[in-house]
């Protein structure tokens, strides 16, 4: 299948600093693709250069399988996007900041922006000029203004700023329901890993400018890593126990013992079994998993 | 085009700023009045207290070839400052309230955003010109001034035209740097700067070489015994317009916009 986004060694310097390095992304239709990375990481100026408003210092970026460079337009009629904070004219009405992005775009009709206020639930906002709202709700106009022409790609940068728990619950059932209904791809980033994990089908992490790994987001689980958490009245006697029976526990900050060896893992019985015979019985025993952010800093810290 | 400068349209519409450029131009030609009825009858004046008792007002006569020079002597001066202030509000308030970034990646290319937002300046510079003039023809009439003519009125008229336009084109350099600067500020110290310049270096002579003199001494603010800026000095004015529209086209084309 062609790619929609399609990237090599898409490189942006300014002077020394190298804000994005040597990257490669390659995107297909109907994905939701979430670029992760902390701030600074690189994410807004590769979506920027994907958008043709950073011109690459080497590299090049295909989109819609037209070459984005300066003057080069072929693909923007059929690209919605956001970047970073929403921005609107302030004296213009919602329905008025709208009908111009509708105007730029060349869409005939005022259904277009209709639809898009009532998709967005903008309905009570419509008259309101865009000074006024809130963030949550300049967040959703920006949201309206890349959904207006019904784009086939759809590259958001920070989508869920500013909105709150069911707004952003909201968005991500529309952005699914884009991919998943009507095909649309999806690229958006985010420094939030649970909002990408919650959402993306394939997640990309970014870190100092760099695509340091790409994952299935089915495949997630299988990269947390798993330990065994255990508890003891007489912690040293534990520690000593588990060491003679071959385990290799550490003493963690939260005063247990963390064994995160695969057989421990595997086998917590053996773990018990160990502790009962010792005479120091275990007063908690617990198989934890590394939680999403413990991941994602071991990945950007590798 | 049509849908760029419809959105360009509306943009201004909805705005404060043509009311305050409108007002501007409605005070200087009020200004105007005021000198044309101070020099009817200066006694008049003192009794009125509109000058003071031992203040004398010179600058010609009580009549329309004078009313209209100093209109298009204000064309030339307030001219640039206003509409610098188009131009500065039309482009560095994409970058200022952070719009500019919906402009960048639509099938309505940069260049045309660029050159509606010209076209819009241009009609907006020739509104005003349009403004001053029929106050001008309006407070003139109430004056009685003397001297009405077809011939007079034509070459006032036209002088003031001619003034705005010249002025007008010169402000487009404001235009790049608004945009360049990413800002109102940027904009306005071009503006600033080109107005001081334009004073000194017509004071020094050296006017019709320097394009944002051009208006001014076209308009006879210099003095009669100054020199008239002559085809070199308009053409001069032309290529500096040329140069302001195609350098903020190319920018907006090729710039890395990252902020």
């Amino acid at each position: 299948m062609a790619p929609v986004i399609e990237a090599r060694g898409l490189t942006k310097r300014y002077a020394t600093v190298v804000a994005v390095d040597e990257l490669d992304l390659r995107i297909t239709a109907g994905e939701i693709y979430g670029l992760l990375g902390l701030n600074g990481a690189g994410k807004t100026t590769t979506i920027r250069m994907l958008l043709g408003m950073v011109r690459p210092t080497s590299g090049v970026v295909r989109v819609l399988g037209a070459a984005v460079r300066p003057g080069a337009q072929a693909a923007w009629s059929r690209v919605g996007y956001l970047v970073e904070t929403p921005a609107a004219y302030p004296e213009l009405t919602v329905r008025e900041n709208l009908a111009v992005a509708a105007r730029l775009r060349a869409l005939r009709g005022s259904h277009h922006v209709d639809e898009v206020i009532e998709r967005l639930r903008l309905t009570a906002y419509a008259g309101q000029s865009a000074r006024t709202l809130s963030l949550g709700n300049a967040q959703r106009l920006g949201l309206a203004k890349a959904l207006l022409h019904k784009p086939d790609l759809l590259i958001l940068d920070e989508p869920a700023n500013g909105l709150d728990p069911a707004g952003v619950a909201e968005i991500r059932d529309l952005l699914r329901e884009l991919s998943q209904e009507h095909g649309v791809t999806v690229v958006l980033s985010s420094h939030i890993l649970t909002e990408v994990t919650r959402l993306a089908t394939r997640i990309g992490v970014i870190h100092r400018g760099r695509l340091v790994r790409e994952l299935e987001a089915g495949d997630l689980t299988a990269h947390l890593r798993q330990r065994l958490s255990v508890s003891a009245r007489d912690l040293e006697a534990a520690e000593l126990a588990l060491i003679a029976a071959g385990f290799i526990p550490i003493r963690s900050a939260a005063d247990d013992l963390v064994l995160a060896d695969a057989r421990a893992v595997r086998e917590p019985d053996a773990v018990a079994t160990a502790l009962v015979a010792a005479g120091c019985p275990p007063t908690r025993l617990v198989v934890e998993q590394d939680d999403l952010e413990t991941f994602f800093l071991r990945v950007v810290e590798a | 085009m049509i849908n760029a400068l419809a959105t360009e349209i509306l943009k201004a519409r909805r705005s404060h700023v043509p009311w305050v450029t409108a007002v501007a131009f409605t005070v200087a030609a009020a200004v105007g009045g005021l000198f044309m009825f101070i020099l009817q009858d200066q006694d008049r004046a003192r009794s009125l207290g509109l000058i003071g008792t031992k203040a004398a007002l010179v600058g010609g006569e009580a009549d329309w070839p004078t009313y209209f020079a100093f209109l298009a002597q204000t064309t030339a001066v307030g001219g640039m400052l206003v509409f610098g202030l188009v131009s500065v509000w039309l482009f560095g308030r994409e970058f200022s309230q952070n719009t500019v970034k919906d402009l960048l990646a639509l099938p309505t290319s940069r260049t045309t955003i660029v050159a509606a937002k010209f076209v819009v300046a241009l009609a907006w510079c020739l509104i005003l010109a349009v403004q001053l003039v029929l106050l001008g023809l309006l407070i003139g009439a109430v004056l009685g001034l003397p001297g009405w003519s077809g011939e007079v009125a034509a070459s006032g008229v036209a002088m003031i035209a001619a003034t705005a336009v010249m002025t007008m084109l010169l402000t487009t350099p404001v235009a790049l740097a608004s945009s360049v600067g990413r800002g109102y500020l940027p904009g306005v110290g071009v503006m600033m700067t080109a107005v001081f310049c334009a004073q000194v270096v017509a004071a020094l002579g050296y006017g019709q070489y320097f394009p944002w003199s051009v208006p001014a001494l076209f308009s006879g603010l210099a003095g009669p015994d100054r020199v008239s800026p002559g085809l070199f000095g308009v053409l001069l004015v032309v290529l500096v317009g040329a140069a302001g529209v195609a350098a903020t086209a190319l920018w907006w084309r090729n710039a890395d916009q990252d902020r």
